[in-house]
């Protein structure tokens, strides 16, 4: 009877250690993110997505600002899965670049912007739990993350660049590679479909 | 040309949605299977049924224009999303219900769930022609509906019944504007305008706050469940321990780190890995478990994120292109661009990483 009781005793402790952690993320985690995410969620609605279309539109001519600013701005107003529909934006070449730094985005700003991704906090919460823990600052850590996401995406942007353009030039599709956007058109499109 | 046949296609065991009859027609004429790993049976069934043909949308990306139907595997949220976003009929292989962002767009008329080859039935008639067009109609409309219904609600009072309040403001409209019209009272006009701001601004936080309670329970929640269970067994067993004597060479110092995100970003496993940062995170947790036993040192934090993230989205590259509306050519090269980069790309983001984690 003990030995039964010693192996039930085990099993429900089990699950008590993991109540204690779900308890420890609802009264650590949930609370913030209620708060934050909601702001941001009427702070999307007032800017209305329209605005954002027009500022991203604007955005595709250099490559710094292609690989940082445009995949920043649709993973914050857009959110996952919907920041890739920006790719629209960008000549056919570009695209494959532009997704890649998009989605490369989409954990480290989770540390500062966790509306922009919810499904996927904990790629970032697993570590940043573990590091408070250590005695770290999880809002430095954030904030490192974000910013060294940022010169991530950029790196990731160009070399994805490079790659698809040698694969577009040996797959033999050349009229990607002379294709032009005209961004006029698009706009038409756009008041369309508004 | 061949002559193409409708099918039926049920729900599955503990599926949801449907059932629904798709019919390729001369524009329409791809059942594309975004499954990895070949064509799913469930596809190749479809196609054999209705005489259309099937193709691998990992390798040969056809127009979102010229597909009848979609098969997917997805136990996520995204793909099960983006699918009927675009209108297009969607067959999930694996047992889900609506949820995540897209889920608004995850109708029944549009979406079935937990399929196998044994859910799909021939039609013999051609009694059912028009029925794929109109589902692919529907997300639109009613996702129009509910965009004016919440410009209805922001228009009206704070009021908590969304349909009582259509009424109302509906109502209120047209009142309203014969009284402006008739009495010309600066001072009731004044009252309006800051009425109408004033419930625009309680009207939107409202709604901001209804989103983030609902995605907190469909999206946030269960995975927190899931993770915390996980972390429970792990501390609680010791398995912590074992684990800790795998992982310590890997996640215990820079080189490992930079091994672990080439293992991650292998053009070959990236794509396994990827499904909705699961594997990320599970792997995430087990590395800030050891941080936070001082197993591995707090300033690999940093790094580490990026060494357990180099697969990010490669699951997804299709999809994700589709959505940026790349053509079918783009895909196809831009595909194994994206995880050849990865290979040179990962690395150097975990030495980024280290060379600014000495500032944390």
């Amino acid at each position: 009877m003990q030995v039964l009781t010693d192996i039930a005793t085990g099993f429900i402790g089990l699950f008590n250690a993991g109540g204690k952690v779900f308890l420890s993320y609802m009264t650590g985690i949930i609370p913030l993110l209620i708060a934050l995410i909601t702001a941001i969620n009427a702070l999307v609605k007032f800017i209305g997505e329209g605005r954002v279309n027009n500022a991203m539109s604007k955005l595709t001519k250099f490559a710094i600002l292609r690989y940082t600013l445009l995949p920043i701005l649709a993973v914050f107003f857009f959110t996952n899965p919907m920041c890739y529909t920006a790719g629209r934006f960008l000549p056919e070449k570009y695209k494959p670049a532009y997704y890649d730094s998009c989605v490369s985005f989409l954990h480290p700003v989770t540390g500062l912007f966790p509306h922009a991704n919810s499904a996927e906090l904990f790629v970032f919460l697993g570590i940043a739990n573990g590091f408070v823990k250590a005695g770290g600052q999880q809002a430095k850590l954030a904030l490192l993350y974000a910013l060294t996401g940022i010169v991530v995406i950029f790196i990731r942007g160009l070399v994805t660049e490079r790659l698809s353009l040698y694969f577009f030039k040996r797959n033999g599709n050349t009229s990607i590679l002379d294709g032009s956007l005209d961004i006029n058109s698009l706009k038409k499109n756009d008041a369309q479909e508004a | 040309m061949a002559e193409f046949k409708s099918v039926t296609i049920k729900k599955g065991n503990h599926g949801w949605g449907g059932p629904l009859t798709v019919k390729p027609d001369k524009e329409k004429k791809y059942v594309i299977s975004v499954t990895g790993g070949g064509i799913d049976p469930v596809a190749q069934k479809i196609a054999d049924l209705t005489g259309a043909e099937v193709v691998d949308a990992f390798k040969n990306p056809v127009p979102k224009e010229q597909t009848f139907a979609a098969v997917i595997d997805c136990g996520g949220t995204a793909r099960s999303g983006v699918y009927p976003k675009m209108g297009i009929p969607t067959i999930n292989t694996i047992a889900i219900t609506p949820a995540g962002p897209l889920a608004k767009f995850i109708k029944d008329s549009i979406f079935v769930s937990g399929v196998t080859a044994d859910d799909i039935e021939g039609n013999t008639g051609n009694s059912a022609e028009a029925v794929p067009e109109d589902a692919s109609r529907k997300p639109e409309e009613s996702f129009q509906t509910r965009e004016t219904s919440q410009s209805d609600q922001q228009r009206g009072t704070t009021n908590a019944d969304p349909t009582l309040e259509r009424e109302f403001s509906s109502q209120e409209k047209t009142n309203g504007k014969s009284q402006n019209a008739n009495k010309e009272n600066f001072f009731m006009r004044m009252i309006d305008a800051v009425g109408s701001v004033a419930g625009d601004f309680v009207n939107t936080f409202y709604q901001a706050g209804r989103d983030t309670i609902d995605t907190l329970i469909k999206n946030v929640l269960p995975f927190m469940a899931f993770v915390a269970t996980l972390v429970g067994i792990i501390n609680y067993s010791g398995i912590g321990k074992i684990l800790a004597n795998i992982l310590s060479p890997l996640a215990g110092n820079i080189i490992g780190l930079v091994v672990l995100s080439l293992i991650c970003a292998l053009p070959f496993l990236s794509p396994i890995l990827g499904p909705a940062g699961v594997i990320a995170a599970v792997v995430g947790t087990l590395i800030g478990q050891q941080i936070a036993t001082g197993i591995v040192p707090v300033q690999l934090a940093l790094p580490a994120l990026f060494a357990i993230d180099s697969q990010v989205g490669a699951d997804f590259i299709p999809v994700g292109l589709t959505l940026g509306e790349a053509q079918p050519e783009t895909i196809s090269s831009g595909a194994p661009a994206i995880l050849f980069s990865r290979l040179i790309t990962a690395p150097i983001a975990v030495l980024i990483a280290y060379a600014v984690s000495f500032l944390l």
